[in-house]
């Protein structure tokens, strides 16, 4: 066992075969995706003097902690001629700082057995620390160099360019990904939502150090950064400690970068992706809403009852009476700017128009339809009872309280999630599914074979 | 570094050297019918992990017959006279919960997290299911296609899934290892009802099993209601043993697979001896000072210094019930053969026979899996999970012993154990040449 396997999947084979696969992601966030919140008072939360708002939760029985970093950083501040660069950006943050290498960061990180890194997403920017509580200190020096002292070597840009295209490249033999890809594209067609976090080849080849260099220093700052300690520490060492290291983190004097709210989507398209696989991969996707919409609660059931868990009307008739797929979903993906709701399977070749054709029916049928009382209730108690399931471990309530607050939702969202959700009624789902379910509003793409004729 | 140590060591020692850290002593018991039961108690959110580990997986099976543990793994949600077809999956989520699943060579494990005072109801399912599975004709006829379809996404459409299982193809020739654990296509198909029940007749019963459950409990209560639901279960017949071992092997094995794909693969599996043998600790420190994270040697050497891949590793897995393999992976940049690839492997090998790791790197290593083991206890799933895994090699108690060992190993040791184990005798080697 050891380290490794506690924490990392490989491909090869004495590695488990699940029941359910885990959800498939159709739209990538960073630290998001997460529907719900918790009871009571979830985290500490304060603005410092210089913007960044800090989020404290004390977990003091382990004595570990984590600390999530979330600049309103993402690919969605892309140049449209410069995909990838957000994202080449947070990879570069760990490869080099006034004080350090790269390899220097790793040592001294790993050597304590702790965790430091950083990425990007759509909306953000970030860094993910993991240590034990007596290496906190050590972890947040490391942390906070890497936001605000980072040199992006040209070495180790040529290395992680290429690290990334390869990466682009051998994504392509992922099906999911693939259709994930094309489904954003189509889903999102007049905004960075609809171009991939990681670029493409061709566009991450063109960024220059530049461009890193300005891009952070023009959107990576304390005025938009949200900072969460979760784990064996109080609030006043958790801020006094942010202090002594972020404290001093000045805004540039120019605002903060507006992003566009995504557009209506254009007519919904359909695109066949050719690829010599024994399955091919079905998802249909149109824009939805987020959070803030009175409307999300209401969708969030639909989406639960069409294909959320193994009761769904999708999982029933695609899986266990039709045995066609393995993975059948619904899932609505919220962001900052923008939602996305979509259904996907996976079937074999010859069995794809008839899984399409049964999405199509199960989709007219909650417009139709209302849902019965047996499924409103099952949906309504999975989506509350299940709540503590989301946040029973420090590094899942560093993600929840970073993406309440970046996604403006309010510590309190937990408790209101869990009310709004108790108020959903089979009306109010009829009435969302006919507004966001309509089968002909639907973008659709399959990665697969053609048909045999 | 260590006043912590020393602090974790008297915790041990204060809670019967059951726990580390956060934890509460394990409450063990051994029903009458053999059941084994570790329950813990872990008050920090309101919810429990419960779990059922079979001594049961791919291992157990016949030619002709492989990928039956894990077909039954997917009958076990189809239902029993009391609770109907769906009613188990139904069930779990009204009351908030989530479960799932996975069958691997040496076990079949089930779960389910949910909010601890809904306990009772998971005791009632998993009770039932131990003994009463329907195992209707119908619900297999259905379920098998879904179980074709998995097989097509893990292995047909995945080119590291399709390699990994060629390269243990060719290096077990006697041994139930070199199956596949989702079951080759022709036997998935094939695989009858009748072959089923009789598989879930000598598998699944109290003695076979071990029940361990984490969270916000009283111990002693779950037990008495454990004992009320699963104590009337017959014990049943000892499943019979895995008698076969695997020959030694002579020169090294090759396979070549040509597939659609975007870059090469290089798969390495060497023989190594288990956690029976005292060498499964040097082999354990060696695969984190290889592996773990962005300074271990081989992303450092391979991806990060000479740039000549996307990706490599190597992994031991330290549970395993007979002998398995030391896995090595790699795959290289856009440019790269994988004959360069598989060179720059094995000269990594090399350099482990003539040099010993350095201070550093197994410090940091012993570190790492330390480290895990407190970042394990923020969770009651993994908590739970890693008391069974311990308990299906030994007993759960052995976990603090395992630090132990791993703490004695020395840079001489991993190189004896690099020498011993990395050499062509043992040696299984898998490529997969991306066809456009």
């Amino acid at each position: 066992m050891g380290a490794r396997v506690l924490k990392v999947a490989r491909a090869v084979d004495w590695v488990m075969r699940l029941r359910r696969p885990a959800a498939v992601l159709v739209v990538l966030t960073l630290l998001l995706a997460l529907p719900a919140g918790a009871a009571g008072p979830i985290a500490h939360r304060e603005v410092l003097p210089n913007g960044i708002v800090l989020l404290v939760a004390e977990r003091p029985a382990v004595p570990i902690v984590v600390v999530r970093t979330f600049a309103h950083a993402g690919a969605v501040l892309d140049p449209p001629d410069r995909a990838g660069l957000a994202n080449l950006t947070g990879a570069l943050l760990t490869r080099g700082t006034a004080k350090h290498t790269g390899p220097q960061l790793d040592s001294a990180i790993e050597f304590v057995g702790g965790s430091l890194s950083a990425g990007a997403g759509r909306d953000g920017l970030g860094a993910s620390l993991a240590v034990l509580k007596k290496d906190l200190g050590l972890g947040l020096d490391l942390l906070a160099e890497v936001l605000l002292t980072p040199t992006f070597p040209p070495d180790e840009l040529k290395r992680k360019v290429a690290q990334i295209q390869a990466a682009i490249k051998r994504s392509e033999e992922d099906p999911g990904t693939v259709a994930g890809r094309a489904l954003a594209r189509l889903v999102f067609p007049r905004h960075p939502y609809g171009v991939p976090v990681e670029g493409t080849i061709e566009s991450v080849g063109k960024l220059t150090r530049d461009d890193v260099v300005r891009f952070h220093g023009g959107h990576v700052r304390p005025d938009t950064t949200v900072v969460a300690v979760v784990g064996a520490v109080t609030v006043d060492d958790a801020r006094r400690e942010v202090l002594a290291r972020l404290g001093g983190w000045k805004a540039p004097a120019e605002p903060p970068a507006s992003v566009p709210t995504v557009a209506a989507g254009g007519p919904p398209q359909t695109e066949t992706i050719e690829k010599d696989l024994t399955q091919a991969t079905i998802v249909l996707g149109r824009q939805a809403i987020r959070q803030t919409d009175p409307d999300y609660f209401p969708l969030t059931v639909a989406s639960y009852v069409l294909g959320g868990g193994s009761a769904s009307r999708l999982y029933s008739r695609v899986r266990e009476e039709g045995g066609l797929a393995y993975a059948v979903y619904s899932h609505v993906s919220p962001a900052k700017y923008g939602a996305s709701f979509s259904v996907s399977a996976q079937t074999r070749t010859a069995e794809v128009p008839k899984v399409i054709e049964i999405m199509r029916e199960e989709l007219a049928r909650m417009t139709r339809d209302p849902v019965t009382e047996r499924e409103l209730k099952l949906a309504k108690d999975y989506l509350i009872g299940s709540f503590p399931l989301r946040l029973d471990t420090s590094a899942k309530v560093a993600d929840f309280v970073v993406a309440v607050e970046e996604q403006g939702l309010g510590l309190d969202y937990a408790d209101r999630y869990k009310e709004r959700v108790a108020k959903v009624t089979a009306a109010d789902v009829q009435r969302v599914a006919a507004k966001y379910f309509a089968p002909d509003s639907f973008n659709r793409v399959v990665v697969g074979a053609p048909p045999k004729p | 570094m260590r006043a912590f140590l020393v602090a974790l060591f008297l915790l041990v020692l204060a809670a019967g050297g059951a726990a580390a850290q956060s934890g509460e002593r394990v409450l063990a018991a051994t029903l009458e019918n053999g059941l084994r039961v570790l329950l813990q108690e872990d008050h920090r959110s309101p919810i429990v992990s419960f779990q059922m580990w079979y001594r049961v997986g791919s291992r157990n099976e016949a030619r002709g017959a492989t990928g039956i543990a894990h077909f039954l793994e997917h009958m076990m949600f189809k239902g029993t006279p009391t609770h109907g077809q769906g009613q188990f999956a139904r069930l779990v989520e009204q009351n908030g919960g989530q479960d799932n699943a996975f069958t691997s060579q040496d076990v079949t494990s089930y779960y389910v997290n949910i909010a601890a005072d809904r306990i009772d109801l998971v005791i009632e399912l998993e009770s039932d299911r131990m003994h009463n599975l329907t195992l209707d004709a119908k619900d297999i006829a259905s379920e098998r296609e879904v179980v074709i379809e998995e097989r097509r996404t893990r292995t047909e459409d995945d080119p590291g899934g399709f390699l990994g299982e060629e390269v243990s193809s060719i290096a077990f020739r006697s041994h139930p290892y070199g199956a596949p654990i989702i079951g080759f296509m022709e036997d998935i198909k094939r695989i009858t009802p009748e072959e089923i029940r009789a598989f879930y007749k000598t598998y699944y019963m109290p003695s076979n099993a071990i029940l361990v459950a984490v969270g916000d409990f009283k111990a002693p209560e779950v037990l008495a209601k454990i004992r009320a639901k699963f104590g009337k279960i017959p014990r049943g017949a000892t499943p019979p043993p895995v008698l076969a071992v695997e020959p030694p092997q002579n020169g090294e094995r090759r396979v070549v697979v040509a597939k659609q794909a975007q870059l090469p693969i290089v798969y390495v599996g060497y023989h190594v001896p288990n956690q029976t043998s005292a060498d499964a600790f040097p082999l354990e420190m060696l695969s984190t000072i290889l592996s773990e994270g962005r300074a271990s040697r081989l992303y450092k050497r391979l991806v990060y210094e000479r740039q000549l891949a996307l990706e490599a590793g190597g992994d031991y897995n330290y549970f395993s019930q007979d002998p398995n393999l030391f896995w090595f992976w790699a795959t290289p940049m856009p440019g790269q053969t994988a004959e360069a690839m598989e060179k720059a492997l094995l000269a990594e090998m090399e350099t482990l026979k003539k040099e010993p790791v350095t201070d550093e790197e197994l410090q940091r290593a012993k570190n790492q899996v330390e480290a895990t083991f407190v970042f394990q206890e923020d969770s009651v799933h993994r908590r739970a999970a890693l008391l069974a895994r311990f308990e299906l090699i030994g007993v759960y108690a052995d976990k603090d012993r395992f630090l132990e060992r791993l703490r004695a190993v020395t840079a001489a040791d991993v190189q004896r154990v690099a020498r011993a184990y990395f050499a062509d005798d043992r040696k299984n080697v898998g490529v997969l040449l991306p066809r456009p």
